[in-house]
């Protein structure tokens, strides 16, 4: 039967990794495993003579529905599941913390150049209109308005590239540490941490922030990472 | 979908890990090319469900039997290949030797020459 619309491979191999992305034991490495075997055996199909619509639909029946797949995945490492959103939302939070932090050190510089009356007004409020503006973000991605403009994220799409995310953003949340910027912007502002680092050298803010950053976020993270260790199952039946 | 010459589910489950071990003996390999290699050794015999693989492969690389990299194969596009560690190459004695004698064990019970082990 032939299809009315040409049969596009990168756009069904997209559908099928959004089914596989719903299944919460596969993790990321998973699943590019897993396309790049879907990729192999389509292209295995077509050596045989099949096109490229044929070729895909027999493939991804050899490989497994997703949830089937992802129960197979869970079988052989239970917590794993676990791990992983544990992972994930623990380090979603710190880069949101990071982002409330600068945002609302941007917007200060932004109004005290901009409209300085505001800016006393900005002082005042003690910051909250920042974090209003995040909290939408928040709840925009939280619904997932942004999804389609999450996929081509590129710190998104790994574990190692997450956590650079978060450590470059520490590191430019410590700049706005400098005596340069705390004697101008946030000297006034009502986040207490921030004025009782304020007659310190600037190394040692870093230094402390640092600590700061590792002894509240950092180490229970781990902790919960470790929480859920790997645990070792009998092999997983085949079906 | 299973006719009499194709394995049980049991023994295909016990079988993958001698199997597995014995294919990255002989080199690194990553999943499509395991699974060609298996269907192909077995007859059709052996016929592992592509996504059921890599749960197994993942359980031996966490208890260190086999090692993963991430590379770029010929085609431009990046495949996790596995290869067996040195702690594998020891499981693969002892796995050998088991199915060898459980083997043997059955060739006398059919009067078929056993192997040496």
């Amino acid at each position: 039967m032939e299809n009315q619309t040409r049969f596009d491979l990168n756009a069904a191999i997209e559908s099928w990794r959004q089914e596989l992305a719903e299944q919460p034991s596969l993790a990321s490495d998973d699943r590019r495993e897993l396309e790049t075997h879907l990729r192999d055996a389509t292209a295995g199909f077509q050596q045989l003579g099949l096109n490229e619509e044929e070729s895909f639909w027999l493939a991804r029946r050899r490989v497994g529905h997703p949830r089937q797949l992802g129960e197979e995945f869970v079988k052989a490492d239970p917590a794993k599941a676990w791990r992983e959103r544990t992972f994930w939302m623990a380090l979603g939070i710190v880069v949101f913390w990071e982002l409330t932090q600068i945002l609302t050190f941007a917007a200060g510089i932004a109004l005290y150049y901009l409209f300085p009356s505001l800016y006393v007004l900005y002082m005042k409020s003690g910051f909250w209109p920042t974090d209003a503006v995040v909290l939408i973000i928040g709840i925009a991605l939280a619904r997932g308005w942004f999804a389609q403009s999450m996929k081509l994220m590129w710190f998104l799409k790994n574990r190692f590239r997450l956590v650079s995310l978060v450590v470059i953003l520490a590191l430019l949340l410590s700049l706005t540490q400098t005596e340069f910027s705390r004697e101008r912007f946030l000297l006034n502002g009502h986040h207490p941490s921030v004025v009782a680092w304020a007659w310190a050298p600037w190394l040692e803010n870093v230094r402390y922030f640092l600590l700061v950053y590792l002894a509240h976020f950092v180490a229970p993270l781990i902790f919960l990472v470790l929480l859920f260790p790997a645990q070792n199952q009998n092999v997983p039946k085949h079906t | 979908m299973y006719n009499t010459a194709m394995l049980t589910k049991d023994l295909v489950a016990a079988s993958s890990k001698p199997l597995l071990l014995s294919i990255l003996a002989g080199g690194e390999s990553y999943g499509y090319e395991i699974i060609q290699k298996v269907r192909e050794l077995s007859g059709g015999r052996i016929e592992w469900s592509d996504g059921m693989l890599y749960p197994v492969l993942h359980r031996l690389e966490r208890d260190g039997l086999i090692d993963s990299e991430w590379r770029e194969a010929d085609t431009g596009r990046e495949r996790k290949y596995y290869f067996i560690s040195s702690d594998g190459r020891k499981a693969l004695k002892t796995e050998r030797q088991q199915w060898l004698a459980v083997h043997n064990t059955l060739s006398k019970l059919w009067k078929i020459k056993p192997v040496s082990i």
